[in-house]
C-alpha cells in the first residue's frame, strides 16, 4: 500500500493541472477520489480555487480606457 | 466585361471578409488588454502594446485563416511584439530561490492569524500585493501564467502563442505559480510582523 503522505504529495502535484482541466481521465479520477476522502487536501484544494478567483479579480479590475478603444477602431482600414 | 464583373465581386467579398475580421478582432479588445496589462508593468506600455498589436493585426489580416482560433492568433502577435520591444531585462530565472510546494502558501497563511475557513484565508492577501507579486515573476514564467490564468488559454494554445513546446508551458507554469506564491507568502508574512 502507498503511504498516506505520498498520496497527498501526488495530489498536490495534480491540483494545478486539475484546475486547468488538463489532466487525463485517469488522473482526474485519481485526484477526485483522493479529494473526496482527504480533508487535508480538499481544504487546500478549496483554497487554490479561491486563490485563482482572487488573482483574477485583482488582475482584471482595470478596464481599458474608452480612448484606447476608440483609437483601436480608428486603426481599421478605411472603407473606400 | 465578365472579367470586370468577377473582379468587382471578388473585391466586394474581400471587403466584406475584412470588415467581419476587423469587427471580430475589435470585439476581443478587452480580453487582449487584460492580458497585455499583466505582461508589462505600466498602463501606458500596455496601451502602446495593444495599439501596435491592432495595427499589425489589421495590416496582416490576410494571414489569418478564418475558422481558426482568432484570440490565439492575436495573442501571438501581442507576445511577439512584447518580446521584440526588448523589455526583457530581468533577474535570470536560475537566480530565483528554490520555490516551495503547491500547498506552501496555504500552509503559511494558515499559520498566521486565527483559524478561518479556506475561502477567507485568501483575503489575508491584499489585491495590491497580488498585482505586485505577479509583476515580480520573471517574464518567461509570467507570460505563461497570464495566458493561462487570465487569458483562459489551454496549455496547447499557450504553447502555440509563445512558440514553445507544451512541456515548456507546463514547467514554466508550475515553476511560475510557485514563484508567485512565494512572493505572496513573503508579502503576507511581511505585513504581519
Amino acid at each position: 500500500m502507498t503511504p498516506f503522505e505520498s498520496i497527498c504529495e501526488k495530489c498536490e502535484e495534480l491540483i494545478q493541472p486539475y484546475l486547468d482541466r488538463e489532466l487525463s481521465e485517469r488522473e482526474r479520477l485519481e485526484a477526485e477520489t483522493h479529494l473526496a476522502d482527504c480533508g487535508y487536501c480538499s481544504k487546500r484544494y478549496r483554497f487554490e480555487v479561491s486563490l485563482r478567483g482572487y488573482v483574477r479579480q485583482a488582475c482584471c479590475s482595470e478596464e481599458m480606457s474608452p480612448e484606447l478603444k476608440a483609437k483601436l477602431a480608428s486603426l481599421r482600414t478605411p472603407l473606400d | 466585361m465578365a472579367d470586370a464583373e468577377t473582379d468587382a465581386r471578388r473585391l466586394a467579398t474581400e471587403a466584406r471578409d475584412r470588415v467581419r475580421f476587423e469587427e471580430e478582432v475589435l470585439g476581443l479588445a478587452d480580453q487582449v488588454y487584460r492580458v497585455a496589462r499583466r505582461l508589462v508593468s505600466s498602463r501606458e506600455e500596455a496601451e502602446d502594446l495593444v495599439q501596435e498589436t491592432y495595427a499589425r493585426a489589421f495590416r496582416s489580416w490576410r494571414s489569418y485563416t478564418p475558422g481558426t482560433n482568432l484570440r490565439a492568433w492575436l495573442m501571438r502577435i501581442l507576445t511577439n511584439l512584447n518580446i521584440d520591444r526588448g523589455r526583457r531585462e530581468q533577474r535570470a530565472p536560475d537566480m530565483q530561490p528554490m520555490e516551495e510546494g503547491d500547498y506552501f502558501l496555504y500552509n503559511r497563511l494558515e499559520q498566521t492569524g486565527a483559524p478561518d475557513d479556506e475561502e477567507r484565508v485568501v483575503e489575508r492577501l491584499s489585491q495590491d500585493s497580488i498585482v505586485e507579486a505577479l509583476a515580480s515573476v520573471p517574464h518567461d514564467f509570467r507570460d505563461v501564467i497570464v495566458l493561462v490564468d487570465i487569458g483562459d488559454f489551454s496549455y496547447q494554445e499557450a504553447a502555440q502563442i509563445l512558440d514553445v513546446p507544451i512541456g515548456t508551458v507546463m514547467s514554466r507554469l508550475h515553476r511560475g505559480r510557485r514563484i508567485l506564491k512565494g512572493e505572496l507568502a513573503e508579502s503576507a508574512v511581511g505585513e504581519e510582523s
